[in-house]
C-alpha cells in the first residue's frame, strides 16, 4: 500500500523554495530601485549623451568609445590610482580596528563598555558631508584645532598643512572616513563576537590555552565571514568616496585626492556634462569593485568548521 | 444742520476734484518720467499660475525677490537654491530630467556651454529687451551677448584688485603700497624678516574657475600676456609671459622666497577675505574687488577698517566679469519667465533696478548696468567698505577674463581647467616646474577636448 501523495500546495516546502520566497519580495525592491539606473548608466556609457541629448532623449550609439576615453585619459589613471591607496588604508584600518575596538566593549565586566557601546555610534549619524566639512576645520592650517593641540602638546614647531600638502593630503582625507565608517564595522564584528558560544572559551582554557591562544584559534576564525562581508561592503563604499573629497580638498592640491568617484562626477556634472563618458567611468569602477568582491569571497569568505 | 451738511459736500465734492486732478497729474508725470508706463510695468497677454528659478545662494534676496513678484503680478514663485558649487549640476539635472524651469544663473564660465548646449532662450524678441542692452557695461556685453544676440541679464560684475593691511605697512615703515612686483617681494621679504608676517600674501589659489585660474590670468594680463590669441592658439610656450609669470609666481610659494601662505591652495573669494581679516598677512590678492565687505566688516574681521584696495603694477590693467540670470529653454511661458528674470537682473515693476542696487548697497557687488556703476548708489553704497573713486579707478582698467583666455567660448574649457587647477596647484606645491606645468597644459589641450 502506498501513501497517497499530497497535492503541492499542501506539501511541505522545501528549505531552498522557501528561502525563495522569502527573498523575493527585496529582490523585487531592489531590482526597482537599483536595477534600472544600473542599467541605463550602462546604456548610456555606450552613447554621446550631453545635456541636450538627454533633454530631448535621443543618443547616438557610439560603442566601446567612451570606456576607450576613459582608459585613455591619464587623470583617470591617477584618480584610479589614489582611490586603491585610499581604499587599502582605509580597509585595512578599519579591519583591524574594528575587531580591536569590538573586542574591548565586548567585556561585559567592564561597565563604561556600554557607554562606549552607544557612543562608538555616534560619528555614524553625522552626515558625511558635515563630516568632510567639521575637519576642514580641524585641518586649517593656521587656524586648525588639530595643529593648535599638536603645538600646545609641544610636538611641532610649525603649523602642518595636513590637507593642502600633496604629501599628506590624501592621508588626511582617510582619517575622517575612517572616524564615520568605523562604527558600522564594530557592530558588525561585536555582533558576531556575541555569536560565538562562550563554552568554546571555557574548554579551550580548561585545555590550557592563554588569550591570544583563546584569540587566535577561536575569535580569528569565528570572524572569518564577517570579515569578509565587512571587506566587501567597506570596499564597495571607499572606493566610491566622495563627500569627504568634495568638503575637504576638492581633490587638490594637485591632483592629489582626485578619487575616481570625484573623477565620474566631474565629467558627467560639470560642463560639457559628457553623462556617457561619466557612465562609463563609474562601469569601471563597478566592474573592479566586483572583481574585488569575488577575490574576498574566494579567499576570505569560507565556512567555519570546529 | 442742513446748511453743514451742504458745507460738508460742497467741501467734499471740492476734495474729490481736486483728488481727480492730482491722479491725473501723478499719471501723467510717471508716464512722461517712463517709470509705470516702461514694458517692465505691462503684464503678459498669456496667463501661469506659478514661475520659478533655480539659483546659487546668497543671503535671503530671492525670498524678498519671490515676494516683490507674487505681490507685483499675483503669480507665485519657487525657488530652488543650492550652494554656488552645487548649482550647475543642479540645473543640469532638473534640465536634463525634464523639469521646468524659468529662470536659472550662471557664471561666465558655464554660459557659453549653457548656450551652446541649448540651454538658454535668445531675449531679442521681448519688450524692452534692447534698452536694457544699450546700458550693459563693456564687459557684461561680452557675457550676456552670445553671437550678436541678447542671452542673459547681468547678476552682478567684479573687478580684480589687490588689498593691503594698513597696520602692517605702517609698522614696516613703508608709506605706501608696492608699485612693481619687486617691490611688492621686498616688501614680504621685509615683512617676513621682521617677524611682522609669517606669510605676507595670502593668494587665492583654492581649486575653482576664478580662483586659482583667475590669479594667474590676471598677474599674466597686467605683466602683458593672455592664454590664447584671437585665432585660438595657446600662448604658454618657452618665453612666454603666463609660463614666466607662473615661474615667479612659484618662487613665492615653499621652494623660494616662502612668503605666500600656505592657506592660499584652499580658499575661496570668501573663505580668503575671512582669513586675510584675521590679520596675518600683509597683501591679499588679486581677486574680485567686493572681497572687502568681508574684510571690512567689523561683524566678520578684526581688522575691519584697515584694509585697503590697491590697483596693479604698471599701466595698472586688471580683469573683471559678470555673472548672469537667463531664461532657460524649459520655461513655462517666455513672457512670464522674461518677466520674472527682469526681477532679478533688470527692472521691477517700478522701474528700478531693484537687484542690482540692493546688491550693490549690501554686497558691494558691482552691476552690469552702466547707468547704475555711474550713479550715486555705487558712490554711497560701497563707501563703508572701500575706497569707491580708488576702485572705480581700477574698474576702468579692467578687462574681459574672455580676452585674457579665450577658451571659456570652449567647450573644453572646463575639463582644461581641472587640469590648470592640478597642474598649478602641483607647481605652487614644488612638485613640477613652471616648465613641466607649461608642458603639461599645453597637451592637456588635446586631452581636454576628447572629454566633449
Amino acid at each position: 500500500m502506498t501513501a497517497r501523495r499530497r497535492p503541492w500546495y499542501r506539501r511541505e516546502m522545501s528549505a531552498g523554495s522557501f528561502a525563495f520566497f522569502m527573498n523575493v519580495p527585496t529582490l523585487l525592491c531592489l531590482g526597482l530601485v537599483l536595477a534600472y539606473p544600473v542599467i541605463y548608466a550602462g546604456y548610456l556609457s555606450v552613447h554621446k549623451v550631453g545635456l541636450a541629448q538627454l533633454r530631448r532623449g535621443e543618443f547616438a550609439f557610439t560603442g566601446w568609445e567612451n570606456y576607450g576615453r576613459v582608459l585613455e585619459d591619464p587623470l583617470f589613471w591617477v584618480a584610479l590610482k589614489n582611490t586603491l591607496v585610499f581604499t587599502v588604508i582605509t580597509v585595512g584600518s578599519e579591519i583591524v580596528l574594528a575587531v580591536m575596538i569590538a573586542l574591548l566593549i565586548n567585556q561585559t565586566s567592564v561597565w563604561t563598555s556600554r557607554v562606549t557601546r552607544f557612543l562608538i555610534l555616534l560619528p555614524y549619524a553625522i552626515p558625511p558631508i558635515a563630516n568632510g566639512l567639521i575637519w576642514s576645520f580641524l585641518y586649517s592650517f593656521q587656524f586648525g584645532f588639530l595643529n593648535r593641540i599638536l603645538f600646545s602638546a609641544g610636538l611641532i614647531t610649525d603649523p602642518v598643512n595636513w590637507a593642502g600638502n600633496p604629501n599628506t593630503a590624501l592621508y588626511a582625507v582617510t582619517v575622517p572616513y575612517i572616524w564615520r565608517t568605523l562604527p558600522f564595522a564594530i557592530i558588525l564584528v561585536h555582533a558576531a563576537l556575541q555569536g560565538i558560544p562562550k563554552d568554546l572559551y571555557e574548554q579551550a582554557a580548561i585545555d590550557g590555552a592563554n588569550a591570544w591562544h583563546r584569540f587566535r584559534h577561536i575569535t580569528v576564525p569565528m570572524l572569518r565571514q564577517i570579515v569578509a562581508i565587512i571587506l566587501v561592503l567597506r570596499t564597495a563604499f571607499a572606493f566610491a568616496v566622495f563627500e569627504e573629497i568634495l568638503a575637504i580638498t576638492q581633490g587638490g592640491p594637485g591632483d592629489a585626492t582626485w578619487v575616481a568617484a570625484w573623477y565620474s562626477y566631474k565629467i558627467a556634472f560639470a560642463p560639457p556634462n559628457n553623462f556617457g563618458m561619466g557612465s562609463a567611468s563609474a562601469y569601471i569602477l563597478a566592474l573592479m569593485i566586483g572583481v574585488i568582491a569575488l577575490v574576498y569571497m574566494r579567499f576570505v569568505y569560507r565556512r567555519v568548521t570546529l | 444742520m442742513s446748511n453743514d451738511i451742504i458745507q460738508k459736500w460742497e467741501l467734499s465734492r471740492r476734495r474729490v476734484l481736486g483728488g481727480a486732478a492730482g491722479l491725473g497729474l501723478a499719471g501723467a508725470s510717471g508716464a512722461a518720467f517712463g517709470q509705470q508706463a516702461g514694458p517692465w510695468a505691462v503684464p503678459p497677454k498669456a496667463k501661469v499660475d506659478r514661475l520659478n528659478f533655480v539659483v546659487w545662494t546668497y543671503g535671503d534676496i530671492y525670498t524678498r525677490i519671490a515676494k516683490q513678484f507674487e505681490a507685483d503680478w499675483g503669480v507665485k514663485v519657487d525657488s530652488t537654491i543650492s550652494s554656488f558649487n552645487d548649482h550647475p549640476t543642479k540645473l543640469t539635472t532638473m534640465y536634463a530630467a525634464g523639469e521646468k524651469i524659468d529662470v536659472s544663473q550662471s557664471s561666465p564660465f558655464s554660459f557659453p556651454n549653457f548656450v551652446a548646449q541649448g540651454l538658454v532662450e535668445p531675449l531679442d524678441d521681448m519688450p524692452g529687451a534692447a534698452d536694457y542692452a544699450k546700458d550693459f557695461t563693456a564687459f557684461t556685453k561680452q557675457v550676456a551677448m552670445v553671437n550678436g544676440k541678447l542671452m542673459g541679464l547681468p547678476y552682478f560684475a567684479t573687478s580684480w584688485v589687490w588689498n593691503y593691511y594698513t597696520d602692517m605697512l605702517e609698522k614696516l615703515k613703508f608709506d605706501k603700497p608696492f608699485a612693481t612686483y619687486e617691490e611688492l617681494i621686498e616688501q614680504c621679504v621685509k615683512a617676513k624678516k621682521d617677524g611682522v608676517s609669517r606669510y605676507p600674501i595670502l593668494w587665492i589659489a583654492g581649486v575653482g574657475l576664478e580662483q586659482l585660474p583667475g590669479t594667474w590670468y590676471q598677474m599674466t594680463w597686467n605683466k602683458g600676456g593672455m592664454f590664447f590669441d584671437k585665432q585660438g592658439n595657446h600662448m604658454l610656450g618657452a618665453g612666454s609671459i603666463a609660463r614666466e609669470t607662473l615661474k615667479w609666481w612659484a618662487n613665492t610659494f615653499e621652494k623660494g622666497l616662502d612668503i605666500a601662505d600656505p592657506e592660499s591652495l584652499k580658499v575661496q573669494f570668501t573663505s580668503g577675505a575671512k582669513a586675510f581679516g584675521a590679520g596675518k598677512n600683509l597683501y591679499r590678492g588679486p581677486n574680485h574687488h567686493y572681497g572687502l565687505n568681508i574684510c571690512n566688516d567689523p561683524a566678520q574681521s578684526p581688522i575691519a577698517g584697515k584694509v585697503k584696495v590697491h590697483g596693479s603694477p604698471g599701466d595698472g590693467r586688471t580683469i573683471a566679469d559678470a555673472h548672469v540670470y537667463f531664461v532657460t529653454t524649459a520655461n513655462r511661458n517666455k513672457e512670464w519667465a522674461w518677466k520674472l528674470l527682469q526681477y532679478l537682473g533688470g527692472k521691477t515693476k517700478d522701474g528700478n533696478y531693484s537687484q542690482a542696487i540692493n546688491l550693490a548697497k549690501d554686497a558691494m557687488l558691482g552691476s552690469g548696468f552702466t547707468s547704475v556703476m555711474n550713479s550715486d548708489v555705487i558712490k554711497t553704497g560701497w563707501a563703508p567698505w572701500g575706497d569707491v573713486p580708488e576702485i572705480l579707478k581700477i574698474w576702468d582698467k579692467s578687462a574681459y577674463i574672455g580676452e585674457v583666455c579665450s577658451s571659456i567660448y570652449q567647450p573644453w574649457h572646463f575639463p582644461w581647467t581641472d587640469q590648470v587647477n592640478i597642474e598649478v596647484q602641483k607647481c605652487l606645491t614644488g612638485q613640477i616646474t613652471a616648465d613641466v606645468c607649461c608642458d603639461n597644459l599645453i597637451k592637456g589641450i588635446a586631452d581636454a577636448k576628447r572629454k566633449v
